[in-house]
């Protein structure tokens, strides 16, 4: 491998990508052209550093700088100022505030400091597409220990020992799951890792894949010696076209090198993966349902009375983990369960990655130790709320989970008190929520999507959801009732109760944590017919302060309805008849002159 | 039902279909008063679960469920039954329909048969008797499709349960599933096309009507809901006069609302073909149409 002076650390995944970032490699290779450094420093393209809402981001090694919102036409400038002249550019750094001085370093922002990395502990360092780089920092290293000098035996009670449990959700205990599918004896069993993540709100797996697939193939591979397996499959979302192909390139070259297929590392051990793509079916993450569509059967989920890791896949053992829970396994492998065990709380061990989105100053993806708390991860690590308004609830575990309030924002988090608030750790999605979001509509909004995504088998699912989901709507619309808060608490327990999966056992969470903690806001929308939000359309009106319009007729160039006239020169007023509430007038006015009441 | 609302309104009601559904309907309808016409394709009624055994998720013999209610729609006063007949146009408005039904001719008086099926014993060309004429379908695939599913076929060759990754490669190469497509996957694999047809319309992807040259999907994610991604749905479904779900008349585009594109840091996002357009607003990404020319 050719040696450089420094490396240029940009990030190519899905949020930089979008914003640019292989223009911006252009042009860097470009401009060290032109100034003759293109042997002295090279450009790497790693996968999601995490800092999405920054993009496109690039860290320079060595020196650990860190750069942001990159432009093709920064680039020129900042190559010769930093790499000829040796000059970092401030103007392109991260600024907590304006008040506050750039802060160069990455590992000294924030949004940094207090993450611990274990599953992602490759982002950002490696290029993805190259496996000699995730060799290079430790990869497949652990899956060589197990293979020559630990026993299936041991690998389960390192893994049982280490505390560590499911990332994606239930968080079952990893290592007994082994234990039972390696207790039952067949010629076949099936490793899957299950990468199908439609949580809205979470990306973790997308981007573990994408920054680090060795990662999880190793950590599969060890799954595979553990319980006796010798084919894994990978179920991944049809929706993530990058880390589709990265996976399949690292496979290859996994393959390439004999860290998988036949015979591993001459130890006997054979381990094959194949990649399945899914179809855009959100109960695929379902593991019954997982099974199912993998055998091209239609994927209902199925009454799970004899487990997976007795009869799964095609009637065999199975074991299914989910892609976070598969990238740990080699870290712990190779550092020991003790070392895994001391961080996190009594119950939960170990980090685990947040979806950190929504109204929230930095967002991206963050992997922090268990137990630390809301408060930490949304105003320390997330540098507070965006535009200053005024924290309100926080969303955590998909449409399993439900809102946290305020009140708890000193929560610690773990496994069992996030279910204690009525909400669930779920896959890690984190949508932090001010105060212009209405709680009853992100009720609907959950609603809307289960009732979509069920798949009709059972029906209390399929009609209760479909129920509540019309009462909420109807509570939107302003033709809510007296005693509607009441069914629906009804219908929640109903729906949870008739339900073969965790979708519909856990579709009423939203609802009923909603009502839990802001069951105000249910109460002025039924009694009052008012959205104290401003987002229930039905419940809200556009106007325009004739105090502050400046008359500079914007909204009226943009109003689709025509709704909006006035003499030039002078204030305007909106047409409430021709007015569809789209709310574009407030958007382009620059004068914050349109308010909604 | 609609009777009730006003003076001028025709008691009598129409009702397409008489499976379990229909004839529940029908006795409900008919025992309330109502003259029902009761309209069904096949020449008895009954319909599907006649040919079950059990129904979900009770575990309840169908025939038991069934069998009452055959007896009392065949014998009821109020309802008139129209076998063997189909619905031809439908006109008017609630309360007063005009509706033409076709009967189709069976050769038996029906008021005099006993059902006895001496006919049908003693008949020459045997079993033919309720054989409905078989409909012409344009489901053809032309020479160079069907060389194009065959390759996609020979890929999965040997694959186990490979429905899916087929139809997904069908799916990727014309956007849609063609129905002679599915029938030949039917065919070729050696499943009843009505399971590939679950198959093809249980998942999100699959599309069943022909999409546009540009797919938009607009993503409706708990973060880009949060920032206004309903929003942008909606600005779009009024620049391209479309509803989400469906192709603009020129087949231009085709406007699709998914669930979480997995780039929640960018919220609201939207995706054209590959593109991926991050912090959107509804006037920006209206302009990013122009370009992706027809």
């Amino acid at each position: 491998m050719k040696k450089s002076r420094m490396h240029l650390m940009l990030c190519a995944g899905t949020g930089c990508v979008s914003n640019g970032s292989f223009r911006i490699k252009a042009d860097l290779e470009q401009e060290l052209g032109k100034h003759e450094l293109q042997d002295e420093i090279a450009v790497v393209m790693t996968g999601c550093n995490g800092f999405c809402a920054q993009g496109p981001v690039m860290v320079v090694q060595p020196d650990n700088i860190f750069y942001q919102l990159l432009s093709e036409k920064d680039i020129p400038h900042l190559v010769e100022e930093h790499f000829l002249k040796g000059r970092p550019v401030k103007r392109l750094m991260y600024t907590p505030s304006l008040e506050k001085a750039p802060v160069p370093k990455m590992s000294e922002i924030d949004f940094f400091e207090k993450q611990r990395l274990i599953a992602l502990r490759n982002r950002g360092m490696i290029d993805p597409e190259k496996i000699e780089e995730a060799i290079a920092r430790g990869g497949y290293r652990a899956l060589a220990r197990a293979l020559t000098s630990m026993t299936s035996q041991e690998i389960i009670q390192t893994v049982k020992d280490s505390g560590l449990r499911g990332r994606g959700g239930a968080g079952f205990p990893t290592g007994r799951k082994w234990e039972s599918a390696a207790s039952h004896h067949s010629k076949e069993k099936y490793i899957i890792c299950n990468a199908d993540e439609g949580d809205p709100g979470a990306f973790m797996d997308r981007s573990i894949i994408e920054s680090d697939p060795h990662s999880v193939l190793e950590g599969m591979a060890i799954a595979g010696k553990a319980v006796g397996a010798g084919q894994g499959y990978i179920y991944i979302r049809t929706e993530y076209p990058l880390a589709l192909q990265r996976l399949n390139l690292a496979i290859k070259q996994a393959m390439e090198y004999g860290l998988l297929g036949h015979d591993i590392l001459g130890t006997g051990f054979d381990f094959d993966i194949s990649v399945f793509r899914g179809a855009g079916a959100f109960v695929c993450g379902e593991s019954s349902a997982l099974r199912a569509s993998i055998q091209g059967d239609p994927p209902e989920p199925f009454s799970k009375q004899v487990h997976a890791t007795e009869k799964g896949l095609w009637e065999k053992p199975t074991v299914l983990n989910n892609v976070e829970t598969l990238a740990i396994v080699p870290e712990i492998i190779k550092r020991g369960a003790g070392w895994f065990s001391q961080i996190g709380t009594e119950t939960s061990k170990g980090t685990k990655v947040f979806a950190l989105v929504g109204k929230v100053r930095n967002t991206g993806l963050v992997e922090v130790p268990m137990g630390i708390t809301l408060r930490e991860i949304i105003f320390d690590i997330g540098g507070g709320m965006e535009n200053g308004k005024a924290f309100k609830a926080v969303q955590t575990g998909g449409p399993s989970g439900g809102c946290i309030p305020a009140s708890l924002l000193d929560l610690p988090i773990d496994y069992e008190r996030l279910t204690e608030v009525g909400s669930m750790m779920g896959s890690g999605g984190m949508i932090v929520m001010d105060e212009d979001n209405c709680m009853v509509d992100v009720a609907r909004y959950f609603l809307e999507f289960l009732r979509s995504e069920s798949c009709g088998k059972c029906t209390a699912c399929r009609e209760g959801v479909d129920a509540m989901y019309r009462i909420v709507t109807d509570i939107c619309d302003g033709k809510g009732n007296q005693g509607d808060i009441q069914l629906l608490e009804e219908l929640s327990q109903a729906v949870k109760d008739g339900s073969l999966c965790q979708l519909g056992a856990t579709a009423s969470n939203p609802v009923l944590s909603t009502l839990r903690y802001f069951k105000d806001e249910y109460e002025t929308h039924i009694n009052e017919q008012r959205c104290p939000a401003g987002v229930c359309r039905a419940l809200i009106t556009y106007t325009i302060d004739a105090e502050k319009c400046n008359a500079c007729l914007l909204c009226v160039k943009n109003c689709p309805q025509q709704a909006i006239s006035g003499e030039k020169g002078k204030p305007q007023t909106i047409d409430q008849e021709k007015c569809i509430k789209c709310g574009v007038c407030r958007d382009v006015c620059r004068s914050e002159a349109v308010t909604v009441q | 039902m609609s009777s009730q609302g006003s003076n001028n309104k025709v008691g009598s009601v129409l009702v397409v279909g008489a499976g379990i559904g229909g004839m529940q309907a029908s006795l409900d309808l008919a025992n309330a008063g109502f003259k029902v016409y009761l309209v069904e394709r096949s020449p008895a009624i009954g319909g599907v679960m006649s040919q079950l055994d059990k129904t979900f998720p009770t575990n309840d013999c169908a025939m038991c469920t069934l069998a009452p209610r055959m007896v009392e729609c065949g014998s009821h006063i109020n309802i008139e039954k129209l076998t063997y007949s189909e619905v031809e146009s439908i006109e008017g408005e609630p309360g007063a329909f005009k509706v033409r039904v076709r009967k189709k001719a069976r050769s038996v008086k029906a008021d005099q048969c006993t059902g006895c099926g001496e006919c049908m014993a003693n008949c020459l060309v045997r079993n033919r008797a309720y054989v409905e004429p078989a409909e012409p379908e344009p489901l053809e695939l032309t020479p160079g499709e069907l060389s194009e599913v065959n390759r996609i076929l020979a890929e999965h060759e040997g694959e186990r349960g490979s429905v899916l990754p087929i139809l997904q490669d069908i799916n990727a190469r014309y956007k849609w599933l063609p129905p002679g497509a599915m029938r030949h996957v039917s065919e070729a694999v050696g499943i009843p096309l009505s399971r590939v047809l679950r198959i093809a319309t249980f998942y999100n992807v699959f599309s069943l009507e022909p999409r546009g040259e540009h797919i938009i999907r607009v993503c409706l994610g708990t973060a880009c809901h949060v920032k206004g991604g309903s929003r942008i749905l909606e600005s779009l479904e009024r620049e391209l006069d479309v509803q989400a779900g469906r192709t603009t008349g020129d087949r231009r585009f085709t406007l699709e609302a998914v669930r979480c594109l997995g780039c929640c840091g960018l919220a609201p996002v939207v995706t054209i073909d590959e593109d991926v357009y991050g912090k959107i607003t509804p006037q920006k990404i209206v302009k990013a149409l122009d370009k992706y020319p027809a």
